[in-house]
Formats: structure tokens, sequence, C-alpha cells
């Protein structure tokens, strides 16, 4: 195999990046795969009018479910001792079936893997919200919501620029917060020194 | 007009037909671009069945999206970023991460199908090399090795921050080196 010398840092100098450069940069693809993408083309409509919905929600989005994990464990900390919230208190408890896990949208879709590992999860998940106070329930599905308002808004701007690395990144973030919530929610009935 | 101002304006005037559902022009951008965007998606996974699904999905994600198109960058880097972005999604799948093939179905080693080396440099190493980077190192080699990306083009495309780039270029360079090298080198 041939050796490379190793240089100095950027690319013009550096051996290996020199020879990096050099390379071709098409490769024809080994079958026309345009047949393929035409059939698709034809089930998909050129997006218009998304102007509306782009990076500034998507980004507020973002902040938003970054702060998901903190309010969530302040909501089980307190688990012991629930303050009386009067909405709940009147029997505006809220009920399990009412929790639905995030949608996310066709620009944003979970393989399949990744739906089955969600549901492994929201299946325990589910089995510990019965224990759990309304209050803290509560706290559940406000974090819920507001990682469904993120993955509404990173779905909109997405469809608008798919090419960004920022709303993958963002998008990924959701995705975790959310199975941090439910894993969180799982754990949290170990033993005080589990809810972290 | 030179021809580069004519190409130039021929590839405004594709675009635009595009942007309006002309399929025609459309899938004359994608005979232009098409060895491009698998090169680039093939370097990043090292799976060529992988790399022309992505291929796939970069065309009809730009077709989705050419109304967005605004033409601050070229044509190529927009395309290019929409391809990051599907490799990226597919790595996100549980069974896309981290996969490296260097081997076909029969245990072979892998040969890109590409020009051949016209040296006696052997590309096809380098190749071989670059492919078996870990990804993160792979993609900034890729964009910023081969495809000549800055680093801040790159973080951009890849989500990172520039100094995360810049080491994992340190990172690839000498794990690049220490693969080039013959056995029974120090």
């Amino acid at each position: 195999m041939t050796t490379l010398p190793f240089g100095p840092r950027n690319r013009e100098t550096d051996p290996s990046l020199a020879k990096a450069a050099e390379l071709p940069k098409e490769i024809a693809p080994p079958r026309d795969l345009w047949p393929a993408i035409a059939a698709r083309l034809t089930s998909t409509p050129q997006r218009t009018g998304l102007r509306a919905l782009g990076w500034p929600g998507a980004l507020a989005a973002g902040f938003l479910v970054a702060s998901v994990s903190a309010l969530l464990t302040w909501g089980l900390m307190r688990e012991p001792e629930p303050a009386v919230d009067a909405s709940l208190a009147a029997g505006e408890a809220t009920t399990v079936a009412a929790i639905t896990p995030v949608q996310y949208g066709p620009n944003s879709a979970l393989g399949a893997t990744e739906l089955a590992t969600r549901n492994q999860l929201l299946a325990q998940f589910r089995q510990r919200l019965d224990e759990l106070s309304p209050q803290t329930r509560q706290a559940v599905v406000n974090n819920l919501a507001i990682i469904q308002r993120a993955a509404n808004e990173i779905d909109a701007a997405l469809a608008q620029d798919p090419a960004s690395g920022l709303l993958n990144e963002l998008l990924l973030g959701a995705y975790k917060q959310e199975l941090q919530l439910y894993s969180k929610v799982v754990t949290s009935g170990d033993g005080p020194t589990r809810r972290t | 007009m030179t021809n580069l101002a004519s190409a130039v304006e021929s590839s405004l005037d594709l675009v635009a037909r595009a942007c309006g559902g002309d399929v025609n022009a459309f899938e004359t951008l994608y005979r232009e671009h098409v060895g491009r965007v698998y090169g680039l998606c093939l370097r990043m996974t090292g799976q060529p069945e992988m790399a022309e699904d992505l291929v796939q999905d970069t065309f009809v994600n730009a077709w989705r999206s050419l109304p967005g198109y605004e033409g601050r960058s070229s044509f190529s880097t927009w395309l290019h970023r929409i391809a990051v972005n599907a490799v990226l999604a597919q790595r996100r799948r549980p069974q896309g991460r981290n996969e490296v093939s260097l081997t076909d179905e029969a245990g072979e080693q892998m040969d890109f199908a590409m020009e051949p080396a016209m040296d006696d440099a052997t590309p096809i190493d380098l190749e071989k090399a670059i492919a078996a980077l870990p990804p993160g190192a792979r993609d900034i080699v890729v964009l910023h090795g081969i495809y000549g990306y800055s680093h801040e083009e790159a973080a951009g495309m890849l989500g990172l921050a520039v100094g995360t780039c810049k080491a994992q270029l340190h990172r690839a360079r000498h794990l690049m080196r220490a693969r080039m090298k013959p056995e029974g080198t120090s």
C-alpha cells in the first residue's frame, strides 16, 4: 500500500489531503437512477407557501425542547409532595389515554427500527403513568406538547430547507428528548436516588 | 457571451424551469449533477446500494424544495447540502449508524466504480483509507478534502461547530497516515 507522508495542516499542503483533492469528484452510479426518481416525483408535489414556517419558529421550538428535561425533572422530584393545582382539584386530571406520543411529520419521519425502540419504551412508560400524581402526569403532557410543537416547527422548516444540518440536529434533539422523557418517567419509581 | 457565462445562464434557466414543475428540465439537472451527488453519498456511507437510495432521496427532496431555492449558493452546493442531510438522516436510523462496509456480499474487498488510477499514487488505496475512517472523520475528509468545502461550509452542512470539524480532520489525518503506511514501517 502506498505511503503518504504527513505534512502541514492545510488542504493545499498536507500530502494526504492534497491527494484527496485530486480524487475524481464524480462517480457514475452503477445504474440509471432517474426512472425511479421520476416515478417518485409524480407523487411528490413541490412545496409552496412555506415561507412563514421557517427558521425562527424551529429555533424557538428547539430552545423550548432543551428546557423539557429540566422541567420534567423538577416535576418528578416534587412527586412526593405535589402542589395542588386548581384545575386538577376540580377533577380535570389528565387521563393516561390522553397522553399520546409525539407525531413526526413527513419530512422527519422515524424509521421502523426507531419506532420499535420508542414503542418498547412507551409500553413501560404507560405502565408507570398510573402511579404518577395528576400534577406530574400533567407535567408529562405539557412536556410532550412542547416536543410536539418543536417537531412540527422543525418538520415545516425541513420542508423549506432540507439541506440544513442544524435542523437535523434540532430534530434529533427533539427525538432524544422524547425518549429521555419516557425514560425518566420509567425510572422515577425506582427510588429517590434515581430521580435525577 | 463566454462558454462559462452561457453554461451558468443555461443552468439557471433549467433551475427556473424545474421550479415551475418542468420534469424534463429537472432530469437535465439530474444528469448534470448525479455523478457528484453519488460520489458524495458513496464516500460518506461506503455502501453503494445505500448511496443509490440516498441519491434518489436527494433528488426527490430537491424537487420538492426547489421553490425555496433562492440562489444564494450554487445549485450544486445546495444539492450537496440536501445530500449530506439525507446521509445524516440515514445515520439517525439505528440500523444505519456507523456502518462502513469495505466488502461486498461475497466478502471480497470492495472497489469503487470510478475512473482508473492515473498514476502510481493509487487513489483506490486512498479511497479505501477514507472509507475506513469513522463516520465523523470521514465526513470532513470527504467534504473538505475531496469536494473542497471550507471548514465553515462543511460545519454548516454537518451541523457541527467549526472547531469540531477541524478536530475531526486532525483525527482523520492521523488515521489515514497510519492506514496508508506499508506494514513494517513506523
